[in-house]
């Protein structure tokens, strides 16, 4: 293609995605700022004011606007994601460890695997339900049945990205371990793990990532206990007030942060993938 | 007597089916250098692996001092292998490299100390022990493998192609240091290369193998003058092969009907060879000498008997101290030949007619 007509054409294209991608946080971020406790969800901003964030925290003269009930929710939703990211990466990494070996039916158990990011959502957390309610006999709540469908959900992501990792990685480093004498084991705890460490972390944020904000299985499997995203919705079905927007904007930072911690963990471990890089230049 | 490493039958196949390695038969002393030439897909390294405990043995039985250990994983046996691209624990310096296999050992710290800072010594890595491996040379990665490989104190040592990173000179110096080391240490080496100036070089036997099977085991010098299969002596040195019909067999010599007459060579493998039968002869490059065509013929069959064939020469190179010659038959066939340049310097021009000729002794009769 004429590459005069090629850029613009990506330009606008880059410029598009960044909008819809940027855009509604950004509306959000502006409306959170609205007047309170008067100023409605909408254009145009009547005066600025924090009124919404304080109103967040408690901090408000009482109002006829319900605090948001997210304050458990949140509680509840971080710890989910917590267990489900511990649970998925380590599965993902056992799952993609054993993949490096051709088994029967490894195409099979590969598809399978990968099959939970697949099926529709609200199936999955349906099925979840009725089979814990019908058939095991177990309770719904969010650590039992939503738990597990987060992990269904979350698992194959993490398996992918040690899959790939695992990839990679040059299986003759564990070779030598075992050669010297070092029994498997103490190879995968002192070699092998500190090499795909980055990988590691990468499956957590995925995994961390993907439950926090997991909608549509948690729908029917969390029980009577909701999760962060069913209590913000929840609250939608009422009046929507700015309060979710400052919500938003906090959840969003708190994303952020974890990205750069996810940033900073990365930052070391490729420094010393670097170093690896070198030596494999040398030789 | 006992030996450090006894393969018997060993065979391998591989899970869908192919055979990599069929009825490998060795016994190795204790100290020996053991080298394992090949062509790349002969088997040689899948038969290291076996030792090592890589690759599970199919059939027949791996006995190291005396103790079947086929079924033993690689962390228990007294091997150690150097890979070609070293494997150095790249999270690690060149200090916890190389103690990272001593410490499972159950050593007192400071007997373990003195051990690593003993082998970092005697290989010269001292000075650069607290760096990490990542910057080092491939002569000093090579260098941190062996030490890690030998403060284990393994039994036998193994190495896959240890030398194939490295650049000739490097190659030259780490050749000589392996071969004065494993003298020193009296552990028996078994080595892996597709570079026969490696293996003959450095060990005192060459297994040579081809399409998983052994074709020759021979100290160096054996194989490189007698070579007892068209393999071998298409793959050591620079060999012709003529195949003929036998005529006669005198003791050690064997006279060969070929197209250039009668020509003769030695038969090596001590069996009677019947008259008709078809055999070949091979000529290396090194035995075979090019006469100028002025010389007169039946002063060269004085001294060659019958070993005598007219030829053209077609190309002369000087590598250094060696004089590279390729001569055409008359039937089209070339010959390779080589001498030193002293001696046939001046004496020659490409295009001009010449005779090549051989002493029985210098070429091998094979079946």
């Amino acid at each position: 293609m004429d590459s005069k007509l090629l850029k613009p054409v990506l330009a606008v294209y880059v410029a598009a995605f960044i909008l819809f991608l940027y855009g509604p946080f950004i509306v959000l971020g502006i409306l959170s700022f609205q007047q309170g406790p008067e100023g409605g969800p909408q254009f145009p901003i009547i005066e600025w004011s924090t009124y919404w964030y304080r109103h967040l925290f408690g901090l408000t003269p009482p109002s006829r606007i319900a605090p948001l009930p997210v304050g458990e929710a949140l509680l509840r939703s971080l710890t989910l994601a917590f267990m489900t990211m511990v649970t998925a990466t380590v599965l993902g990494v056992m799952a993609a460890q054993a993949f490096r070996r051709r088994f029967k039916g490894a195409g099979i158990v590969f598809y399978l695997i990968v099959l939970g990011m697949m099926v529709p959502g609200v199936l999955t957390g349906l099925g979840t339900s009725l089979l814990a309610n019908n058939v095991v006999g177990v309770e719904r709540h969010w650590w039992t049945t939503a738990f597990v469908a987060h992990v269904v959900y979350t698992f194959p992501f993490a398996f992918l990205v040690m899959l790939a990792i695992l990839n990679r990685f040059d299986g003759s480093v564990e070779e030598a371990a075992w050669s010297l004498g070092v029994s498997p084991a103490r190879t995968f705890r002192k070699v092998t793990f500190p090499l795909i460490f980055p990988g590691v972390l990468s499956a957590m944020l995925f995994a961390f990532t993907l439950s926090f904000d997991e909608f549509p299985r948690t729908l029917f499997a969390s029980g009577r206990d909701q999760t962060l995203p069913l209590a913000i919705y929840g609250t939608f079905s009422v009046e929507i007030h700015p309060n979710i927007f400052a919500f938003g904007v906090m959840t969003t930072l708190f994303s952020f942060s974890l990205l750069a911690i996810y940033g900073i963990l990365m930052g070391l471990s490729v420094r010393r993938a670097k170093k690896i890089a070198m030596q494999e230049d040398i030789s | 007597m006992a030996y450090d490493l006894q393969l018997k039958n060993v065979g391998k196949v591989y899970d869908n089916g192919t055979p990599a390695v069929i009825d490998f038969n060795l016994d190795v002393e204790k100290g020996e250098f053991i080298a394992f030439l090949g062509p790349s897909g002969c088997g040689k390294s899948t038969t290291l692996r076996m030792i090592s405990g890589f690759e599970s043995v199919t059939t027949g039985d791996l006995l190291i001092r005396g103790q079947r250990v086929n079924d033993q994983p690689p962390e228990k046996r007294p091997t150690s292998m150097i890979f070609q691209n070293y494997a150095l624990f790249p999270h690690m310096n060149v200090r916890q490299n190389v103690r990272f296999g001593l410490e499972v050992k159950g050593l007192p710290r400071d007997e373990a100390d003195r051990k690593v800072d003993g082998i970092l010594d005697k290989l010269g890595l001292l000075d650069i022990s607290e760096m990490p491996t990542g910057r080092l040379s491939g002569g000093q990665r090579q260098r941190i493998a062996l030490a890690r490989s030998l403060v284990v104190e393994p039994d036998i040592l193994l190495l896959d192609e240890p030398l194939g990173a490295l650049d000739a000179n490097l190659r030259k110096s780490i050749q000589n240091e392996l071969k004065l080391l494993q003298r020193e240490l009296g552990i028996t080496f078994v080595f892996v290369t597709h570079a026969q100036s490696e293996a003959l070089a450095l060990s005192d036997r060459i297994i040579v193998m081809n399409a998983g099977r052994i074709e020759q085991i021979s100290p160096p010098r054996e194989l490189y003058t007698r070579p007892q299969s068209a393999f071998v002596a298409r793959f050591i040195g620079s060999n012709t092969i003529i195949p003929g019909t036998v005529v006669t067999t005198a003791g050690q010599t064997i006279t060969l009907d070929t197209p250039f007459g009668a020509i003769s060579g030695t038969n090596r493998i001590d069996i009677a060879h019947t008259k008709g039968e078809r055999m070949s002869i091979v000529l290396p490059a090194e035995a075979v000498e090019l006469i100028p065509g002025e010389t007169d013929e039946s002063e060269l069959r004085g001294r060659f008997g019958s070993n005598v064939i007219p030829c053209k020469i077609e190309r002369l190179q000087v590598i250094g101290h060696i004089m590279q010659m390729l001569v055409r038959l008359e039937n089209g066939d070339t010959i390779n030949t080589e001498g030193h340049v002293d001696k046939y310097r001046g004496r020659l021009t490409v295009g001009a007619p010449a005779y090549v000729a051989w002493l029985p002794g210098g070429a091998t009769m094979i079946a």
